[in-house]
């Protein structure tokens, strides 16, 4: 969504996680490296869900975890959670180990610091909208009065004033997540995970929530991690895509990096349907450097498809300013009917 | 679980088939007089074994200094005590003195107080229906001149099923969280609701004194057992999603179970407290006969006299709180489940207690208040003990020449052959059955089972009541399943088959046993009539259930792939509900095996007859041993049906229950 | 406030029911725990003694207890006073009981307990010789059932109960099968059955009981029984064979919790001479359960009309 600045500090870093699952995992450990090859495993009945993940990700940034069914977005998920407890490695929360951490200490950090989205919504039946929303609250031990009116204030943040006191089977599909995006916000959390979200709703409704997603983090920026295996998902709203293989992450980058220079075959053929216009950037096709504004600026960070229209309309330059609104170059016209022209 | 079978299947069956052999090779080389008998004596003096280990228990045991029998005597008294305070106040009033002198200090809730107080509660619950229900029952209980006997009986009923409840809950919780205890428990509880009270009363007595407590205890026994399997399954199928939700949110553990898991587990948890009420009034009967008073009390009562009808009416006095007890609990739980906040209220609390006092104290003045006057006492029971006799005058004949082709063509040939059966061969075959189906750990036990009721000397006594609970159970299912199958299909139907099933499984059985000895004598034929009347209900119900919960998607693809009904039921929904049918017959052999000693009071000859015969001798042992032989039979039926159980699963989906 | 009081006082008043306060006081008050099982009799004598004992103060309790599974609540002093043990049945038990020290024999209700074979009235033309017992040789195929046939069907107690019909069948080579009921109601429920349609039927049937009250028929005279005959081969017509005779007569007697006398020797004292006549008995079963009176009720017109004689037996506690 913006071309996230390299200048945040690390709010999240993981270094070589593994998950292996099977009867056997326990000795996981004890292997060495050499042994830890997807064959090798396989020969002991071992399935690594997840190998040698290691990835930084920075305060505010939207890190996308992609890839086919099966090849351990989730298990990764839940690793970085604690869900499921990872077989080997490290993962800080602005620099807390949680690994490390005993079972009350965990529960304090998910109580503060963590939010969570469900791909089946995990609704409580029994509560209201209302009591869904304040449960987080309530179980911090926080008074009912209070929890309810923060609840309030979440209610009209996801748009269901006047829902309040439905139950869950009396919402729809795309209104019960909308109630389970207000319950991970409840708490005011830093870290927001989100486990397929909208996979299980139709495509309309699917559109809207994403919006409503970029609609949070524009109001309030949060560390988020978000599970799909839909491309276009990622592209709207990724500012850095991981994608996953087997258990493997082949690539890290932006969408335009995973669409420009993909790194494996896996990567090329998974990004082959993406019309480049969609991805690469105003910034990326600068032919010459400029001091002063002339004609019609651009964002630096908007797609060639964002600005289409500008570039159709009007012979004359452009220029592509930085979001402080400074010039950095002129665009090449040239390259950027190219890229629109070009074939998916 | 695949590789399993794969082991099973290679070196496991030659071990087991060699070990079978040389079995029956001993058998017939060491043992040669007992290959082809039925041996009836002990080898082993288990119940001798038995009685000393009770008597030790009984007498010596102790924890920590403390004799046991102290321990329990306390544990009675903690638990008769709030049953003698409900009855005071539901049925006797404050009284001191007796005989000459007695002297009412303070009276009992009136009938019209507490049927509107009911009523009131009922219509706040669930509206008018419920209420109107309440009145007409709190009425046929007062006009009856049965109201001082259902309130005795309301009051032990209420504490039972509460601590069934709270322990079942409580010992379904501790399995779920140690899956490893999950198949042991799952035993205890075949085992506790199979082995019937009566062959461990006489150390229950010891233990916990005579009266209501002893009757308590083994109420709950029975009644606690389907708690615990509902409270398994319900918590087992709380979606992984929510427990997720759980840790996120950082609950604690007590947090999770009873924020998350229990409200969301609810509809799941009222199934099995629906089993706690139906099992806990159907064992009024049998708590009656060990102390406990009340309307089961009165059933025997009438029943010695012969006076059939008035046993009827105190029978449906014992339904009747059995529904009215179920509708309002059920009710609750969805109340709670639906998320709806309860009835609390200053307000409702006023009217509830102005609508149970204000009647109370009128009472006072107004004796009909307090009880229903004799003079104006209905009762039904002339004319039905007049139908019974016309019955019997006009259709013993057909009915007799019935039961005699049933007895000596189907039932006698039958139970000859099974006792014929020689042991060895028995055992073998049907340990290598339970390897098959559920591996080694299965055929063990299995075996192991066996053989305990070889050595004990009640293998011709089994195969007894073996005989009459598979021709039960057939009979069950044969008219249980097609029945059920039917209903499913007509949701109109549900209330009433709803009614007619609690009917059958809380009418006490002998109020129909009974007239039905007139028709059909002493002897097996009555007591299969009596067994299949009580096994039928949860074959009717399994088979309501597993229809119903066939995914619709595939039904729609069978209508699509152009089957004809009879196809689309043949191919997709039996299959599909096959794991829940298979349920459904596990329930109906424990029911067939539980109403055993029931069937004994109409002259079998099989184990439920020598857990009597032992009680009668005063002898703990004998008794213990046989019950024991009842839970083998159980265990062995169970094993066989979960292993073919899983199998079916795990061709074509999930059990329902 | 005030008038709630008043109305509990009225209220009180009009349930006081006798009023002369008893000079006597109670040894202790611990609960008397007077056992009853489910036949009516018992219930009958067991609320006529509650009435005694509680018009001298006694705090009393009645204790339903199985008729076999009795002995370990006397034995411990869970149970005090049972006012009906019948040897027909428990006659092994009982002196096992008693032969423990821990138990008394109170010694005997009064009413004598008669068990048997018994036929209805109605049969007799059937098989002529009857009440003889040699008649049956002949006439067994009248009392056939289909089952049993050509033999004839004797209908006997429950297993439980012993009574040595087999033995009795074998010894005294009679043709008959004995198939036994469950329970004493539905031993009862087939003579009923048989009786209105005047159908064959020959069972086990004891007295003191309502139903030969309400039936009319009799019992089957065996050779006269004689301990010897059950203990011993030689004895009676059949040299080779034990019980070939008749069924004993019984006593029915009363027993008590031994430690209990030190508690309350006058209570053990009205226990001792607590007697009933055998036909009264009859009377007060009749009331009970053929013109369906209340226990309570038609004990406490006993009570009533019957006032003499109790205070008699109570004279320990009327100082
Ligand atoms: N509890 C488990 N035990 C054994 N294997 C597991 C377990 N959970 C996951 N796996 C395996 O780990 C791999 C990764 O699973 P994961 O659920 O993370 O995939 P995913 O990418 O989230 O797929 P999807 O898009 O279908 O959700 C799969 O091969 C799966 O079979
Ligand atoms: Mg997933």
């Amino acid at each position: 969504m913006t071309n996230f600045g390299s200048s945040a500090p690390v709010a999240l870093s993981v270094s070589n996680v593994w998950k292996v699952f099977g009867r056997d995992h326990g000795s996981f450990k004890s292997r060495p490296a050499s042994a830890r090859t997807a064959e090798a495993m396989a020969k002991d009945h071992l399935v690594g869900a997840v190998q040698a993940a290691s990835f930084d990700i920075r305060k505010g940034e939207v890190f996308v975890i992609m890839g086919l069914s099966g090849s351990g977005k989730s298990t990764l998920l839940r690793c970085l959670t604690r869900l499921i407890e990872p077989s080997e490695g490290e993962i800080r929360f602005d620099g807390q180990d949680i690994l490390s951490l005993n079972e009350t200490a965990l529960a304090d950090l998910r109580r503060r610091k963590m939010g969570m989205v469900f791909q089946h919504f995990a609704l409580l039946p029994n509560r209201t909208v209302l009591g869904n929303i304040a449960f987080p609250l309530e179980v911090q031990g926080i008074a009912r009065a209070q929890a309810e009116d923060r609840a309030r204030e979440l209610v009209s943040l996801v748009g269901l004033s006047g829902r309040e006191s439905r139950l869950p089977s009396e919402l729809s599909g795309g209104q019960q997540q909308r109630v389970g995006i207000a319950r991970s916000l409840a708490t005011n959390p830093d870290f927001w995970f989100l486990d397929e979200p909208f996979s299980a709703l139709d495509p309309l409704i699917r559109a809207d929530l994403q919006d409503e997603v970029q609609r949070l983090q524009r109001e309030h920026s949060r560390t988020a991690v978000f599970v799909t295996h839909d491309l276009d998902e990622a592209i709207r709203l990724a500012d850095r895509i991981a994608i996953m293989e087997n258990g493997r992450i082949v690539q890290i980058g932006t969408a335009e990096d995973l669409v420009t220079r993909p790194a494996t075959d896996y990567v090329r053929r998974f990004v082959a349907k993406v019309p480049p216009a969609r991805v690469i950037c105003a910034s990326s096709l600068i032919k010459a450097p400029v001091a002063a504004v002339s004609g019609l600026t651009v964002s630096g960070d908007a797609t060639i498809a964002d600005i289409a229209s500008k570039i159709v309309a009007d012979a004359g330059e452009i220029t592509v300013v930085d979001p402080m609104g400074k010039p950095i170059g002129l665009l090449d016209r040239q390259k950027a009917l190219e890229t629109m022209a070009m074939k998916i | 679980m695949a590789s399993d079978a794969l082991r099973g299947k290679g070196f496991g069956w030659v071990y087991g088939a060699a070990s079978v052999v040389v079995f029956l090779a001993v058998s017939i080389l060491v043992l040669p007089s007992d290959f082809a008998g039925s041996p009836n004596a002990p080898w082993l003096g288990v119940a001798a074994w038995v009685d000393r280990a009770m008597t030790w228990l009984v007498r010596d045991a102790s924890i920590g200094g403390l004799a046991l029998s102290d321990l329990t005597r306390a544990l009675a008294a903690a638990a008769q005590a709030p049953i003698e305070a409900m009855q005071k106040v539901l049925a006797e009033g404050w009284v001191t003195g007796a005989g000459f002198n007695k002297t009412q200090i303070l009276p009992p809730m009136s009938w019209l107080g507490l049927t509107l107080g009911c009523a009131f509660v009922a219509y706040r619950l669930a509206g008018p229906a419920l209420a109107i229900f309440a009145v007409v029952s709190g009425l046929y209980l007062a006009s009856f001149g049965l109201w001082i006997s259902a309130m005795m009986t309301l009051a032990s009923v209420l504490f039972c099923v509460l601590v069934a409840l709270l322990l079942g809950l409580a010992l379904g919780i501790r399995a779920h969280r140690a899956p490893h205890i999950e198949p042991v428990v799952r035993a205890i509880m075949n085992v506790m609701q199979t082995v019937p009270i009566f062959s461990y009363l006489l150390p229950t007595l010891l233990l916990f004194g005579y009266g209501p407590s002893a009757a308590l205890f083994a109420t709950v026994a029975y009644a606690m057992p389907p708690m615990v399997h509902a409270t398994v399954l319900a918590l087992q199928a709380v979606p992984s999603d929510t427990l997720d939700l759980a840790r996120m949110t950082g609950c604690s553990r007590r947090q999770t179970l009873w924020r998350v898991e229990l409200p969301v587990a609810m509809p799941r948890l009222a199934i099995g407290l629906n089993q706690v009420v139906m099992m806990t009034l159907n064992m009024v009967i049998i708590a009656s006969m060990i102390g406990a008073g009340g309307l089961g009390y009165d059933v025997l009562r009438a029943l010695r006299r012969l006076d059939f009808g008035a046993a009827f009416e105190a029978g449906m006095a014992i339904v009747v709180l059995a529904v009215l007890l179920d509708r309002m609990t059920q009710a609750m739980a969805r109340r709670q489940s639906a998320g709806t906040t309860g009835t609390s209220g200053l307000r409702t609390g006023i009217i509830l207690a102005g609508l149970v006092i204000v009647p109370t104290l009128a009472s006072l003045a107004v004796p009909a208040l307090a009880l229903w006057p004799k003079a104006a006492t209905l009762s039904i029971a002339q004319p039905l003990n007049d139908a019974v006799s016309y019955i019997n005058q006009r259709f013993f004949d057909p009915l007799d020449s019935l039961r005699t082709f049933a007895l000596l063509k189907l039932m006698n040939p039958f139970r000859d052959a099974l006792q014929m059966l020689p042991w060895p061969l028995a055992i073998s075959a049907v340990a290598v059955l339970a390897g098959w189906l559920g591996g080694r750990g299965a055929a063990f036990s299995v075996f192991a089972m066996g053989l305990f009721v070889v050595v004990t000397g009640y293998w011709s006594a089994t195969m007894g009541s073996l005989y009459l609970t598979i021709l039960a159970v057939l009979l069950s299912l044969a008219l249980g399943f097609p029945f059920g199958i039917w209903v499913a299909a007509k949701p109109r139907m549900q209330q009433g088959v709803q009614l007619l099933l609690d009917t059958l499984q809380t009418l006490p059985t002998l109020v129909y046993l009974l007239p039905a000895v007139m028709l059909f004598r002493n002897g097996d034929f009555s007591a299969l009539i009596a067994i299949v009347s009580y096994s039928v209900a949860p074959a009717v119900r399994y088979a309501i259930d597993g229809m119903r919960h066939v995914p619709p998607e595939r039904v729609e693809a069978a209508a699509m792939a152009g089957c004809s009904k009879w196809q689309t039921f043949r191919y997709v929904r039996l299959p599909a509900a096959l794991p829940t049918l298979l349920l459904g017959v596990n329930q109906t052999v424990m029911m067939a095996l539980s109403m055993l000693v029931i069937a004994a009071l109409v002259g079998t000859r099989e184990l439920g007859q020598q857990v009597f015969t032992s009680l009668s001798q005063g002898l703990a042992g004998p008794g213990i041993v046989a019950g024991l032989c009842v839970a083998c039979l159980a265990l062995i039926i169970d094993t066989l049906l979960k292993a073919a159980a899983a199998r079916a699963v795990q061709r074509n989906g999930v059990a329902h229950d | 406030m005030a008038k709630m009081k008043t109305m509990i006082l009225t209220g009180t008043a009009a349930l006081l029911i006798g009023g002369s306060a008893q000079a006597f006081e109670p040894e202790s008050d611990q609960p008397i725990k007077l056992m009853q099982a489910d036949w009516t009799s018992m219930l009958v004598h067991t609320e006529i003694l509650n009435i005694v004992l509680s018009t001298y103060g006694y705090t009393v309790e009645k204790v339903i207890a199985d008729d076999s599974a009795r002995y370990p609540g006397f034995e411990s002093g869970d149970l005090t006073i049972a006012l009906e043990t019948w040897q027909t049945t428990q006659d092994k038990a009982f002196n096992a009981s008693v032969g423990t020290g821990k138990v008394l024999d109170m010694g005997e209700l009064g009413p004598h307990a008669r068990e048997d074979w018994w036929y209805p009235a109605y049969m007799a033309e059937l098989c002529p010789g009857l009440p003889d017992w040699t008649a049956l040789k002949s006439c067994a195929e009248a009392f056939a059932a289909p089952e049993t046939a050509p033999k004839g069907r004797y209908l006997g107690a429950p297993v439980a109960w012993g009574g040595f019909d087999e033995e009795r069948i074998q010894a005294l080579d009679l043709p008959f099968e004995v198939v036994h009921a469950g329970t004493d109601a539905a031993m009862f429920a087939e003579l009923k059955s048989a009786y209105e349609r005047k159908a064959p039927i020959m069972l086990w049937v004891y007295e003191p009981h309502w139903a030969p009250s309400v039936f009319e028929g009799a019992f089957v005279e065996f050779p006269p029984y004689e301990d010897a005959c059950y203990a011993d081969p030689a004895w009676g017509l059949n040299p080779n064979a034990a019980h070939d005779c008749g069924k004993p007569q019984g006593w029915i007697k009363k027993m008590a919790w031994a430690e209990g006398e030190k508690i309350w020797p006058c209570a053990y004292d009205i226990v001792r001479k607590f007697t009933m006549d055998g036909d009264e008995v009859g009377k007060l079963v009749y009331e009970v359960d053929v013109n369906g009176r209340s226990v309570e009720d038609v004990a406490m017109e006993w009570a009533t009309a019957n006032e003499a004689k109790w205070r008699e037996w109570s004279a320990c506690a009327a100082n």
